[in-house]
């Protein structure tokens, strides 16, 4: 799998500096150029260290309800709702390892957040709370901004998709 | 008859039966029998594919009468199903599959299963590399060769490729790697284009075993990031006919001195657009070739509803580009498909009922409904 992460780096670098020329997501252009040497994103890796807990008032809302903040370009089952939280996979699945990020705003802090969907892997699906919101989604041929594919396709598990969380992986200056 | 009493409840069995003997011959012993159907598919005849979302290892496709508002039979075909692919004999079907030797786990196996028309038995199998995208169905996630020869399948593993199968020697030829790029658009009998994040095309020829001949990318035919051209294109001939998040329609055409961009025009009006009409849906342009009209499934709202179900359909004649007919929707709408008859069908679905409408494309009126056709149906496809 040399050849593709090779791949995906220079199409991502690619497309950050396109961002950042064109005005669009400029702060977050800046981040994944800055990301792809640390290396964090585009596509976030899925087995990075957990989330510490947050106050309530700063991460607000009910995780197991599609109008929580953070689903802003969700397409899935929430694993909230499946065993698992918003930021960790139900017993069992397998956390894809790389996949789609959106860009959210926390009504609690005012700040825009990158979120990544990380997609749980090797169940049949969860079945509980359906969400599909699309923020800043896009379509299929630009891959790691597009919420329509099954990111289990990069994990050991396989395609078998369970749930999908919404972690936070950074934030927009 | 004076048989027609009604006895106390011990006794209807008993009471019934002696009627009917009395008024009728016995009814004759009945074999065990499987239905067949024609050799080949009715005008009306519509494949709803199901990715069974809610039961992922579970997906099936299910033929439909159009006309009789029945289902004919149906295809068992695997984790993460897109959809089948039908030649123009119609004599088979093609279905890329995934299966898992434990059903969700274990080894991964992906295959072009190879249906009889007729019985919808499987009667071969082609193995394929375990590469098969897994998305939200796309009828561009497999595609046949103008000439059916070659099936090509697209794959994301996440690295992007496309798998080309010899339809007929029933054989995997090889992969083309379409790094950046996406789906498969056919434009001739040995070539197809991808779509590719920069906003360009990726123009594939084959050779005469499937491999590759050469490939081309286009320049920058639309902006990715501003208005992106959605992947749901339909084709007219020589033309596919793409909508943008916004609206506008891309016509790229293939031509002999290769792929090109024709003038661009919007499916809304100013006042239209400050409505904040738009398309949306999974499978939202639809296209009947006889009348040359587009079918587009339209709904009012913002940006980033590129993926909302629709509430009207509205028609558009292709040559003076001007809408003909709105038709609103009697359910919730995200797939359309029309049928290539003169007097056709318009289908609808959406992935989140299990209802199937049908219209009279012509007239717009709604015809009927088909109940529990399918648990998520996603892309209509006519045989």
């Amino acid at each position: 799998m040399k050849w593709f992460d090779a791949v995906t780096e220079g199409s991502a670098r690619h497309l950050a500096r396109r961002l950042s020329r064109r005005g669009l997501l400029g702060s977050l252009g800046t981040a994944l150029v800055g990301a792809a040497a640390l290396p964090l994103l585009p596509v976030a890796r899925g087995a990075e260290p957990r989330a510490s807990a947050l106050p309530a008032q700063a991460d607000p809302g009910d995780p197991k309800t599609c109008e929580y903040w953070r689903h802003c370009a969700i397409d899935g089952f929430l694993c909230s709702c499946c065993g698992g939280s918003q930021h960790s996979c139900p017993p069992g699945t397998e956390p894809s390892a790389i996949t789609w990020i959106g860009t959210c705003h926390n009504p609690g802090d005012g700040r825009d957040y990158i979120v990544s969907y990380n997609d749980c892997c090797g169940k049949s699906t969860c079945g509980r709370c359906l969400c599909n919101r699309n923020e800043n989604d896009k379509p299929l041929y630009i891959p790691f901004q597009s919420n329509d594919y099954n990111w289990c396709a990069g994990s050991q598990a396989g395609i078998a998709y369970h749930c999908s969380t919404s972690r936070i992986v950074g934030f927009v200056k | 008859m004076g048989c027609i009493k009604w006895p106390r409840i011990g006794l209807i069995t008993t009471a019934l039966a002696s009627c009917a003997a009395s008024a009728w011959a016995q009814l004759p012993n009945e074999p065990a029998t499987v239905e067949m159907l024609p050799q080949q598919p009715g005008p009306h005849w519509l494949w709803v594919n199901d990715i069974a979302f809610f039961n992922f290892a579970d997906g099936k496709a299910v033929l439909v009468d159009g006309d009789a508002g029945k289902p004919l039979g149906m295809l068992s075909t695997g984790v993460g199903f897109n959809g089948v692919v039908i030649p123009s004999k119609a004599d088979v079907i093609y279905s890329p599959e995934t299966y898992y030797s434990r059903g969700t786990r274990g080894t991964r196996t992906d295959v072009v299963t190879i249906y009889d028309a007729a019985g919808l038995r499987p009667v071969a199998e082609i193995e394929i590399p375990p590469k098969r995208s897994s998305n939200m169905p796309m009828v561009s996630a497999a595609a046949l060769t103008d000439d059916d020869r070659f099936l090509l399948i697209y794959n994301f593993t996440p690295a992007q490729s496309v798998t080309v199968v010899d339809a007929r020697g029933r054989k995997f030829a090889g992969e083309i790697e379409t790094a950046g790029c996406a789906l498969v658009y056919p434009t001739g009998a040995r070539s197809f284009f991808s779509i590719c994040g920069d906003g360009s095309l990726l123009a594939v020829t084959l050779n005469e075993a499937g491999g590759l001949a050469g490939s081309t990318r286009t320049a920058e035919l639309f902006d990715g990031m501003k208005d992106p051209l959605t992947e749901k294109g339909v084709r007219s001939g020589d033309t596919w006919l793409f909508a943008s998040f916004e609206g506008t329609i891309y016509p790229i055409q293939s031509r002999a001195q290769g792929i090109q961009l024709a003038e661009k025009w919007s499916l809304f009006s100013s006042p239209e657009r400050a409505g904040r009409w738009r398309t949306g849906g999974l499978q939202h342009l639809a296209l009947h070739r006889g009348s040359n009209r587009l079918y587009a499934l339209v709904h009012q709202g913002g940006p980033e509803t590129h993926k909302d179900p629709g509430t009207e359909i509205w028609v558009y004649d292709l040559a003076s580009r001007r809408k003909v007919q709105q038709i609103p929707v009697h359910n919730k709408t995200g797939s359309i498909q029309v049928s290539q008859d003169s007097k056709p069908l318009l289908y609808a679905s959406f992935i989140e009922s299990n209802v199937l409408d049908i219209y009279d494309a012509s007239s717009g009126q709604y015809l009927r409904s088909i109940d529990s056709i399918a648990q998520s149906p996603t892309i209509l496809v006519t045989p």
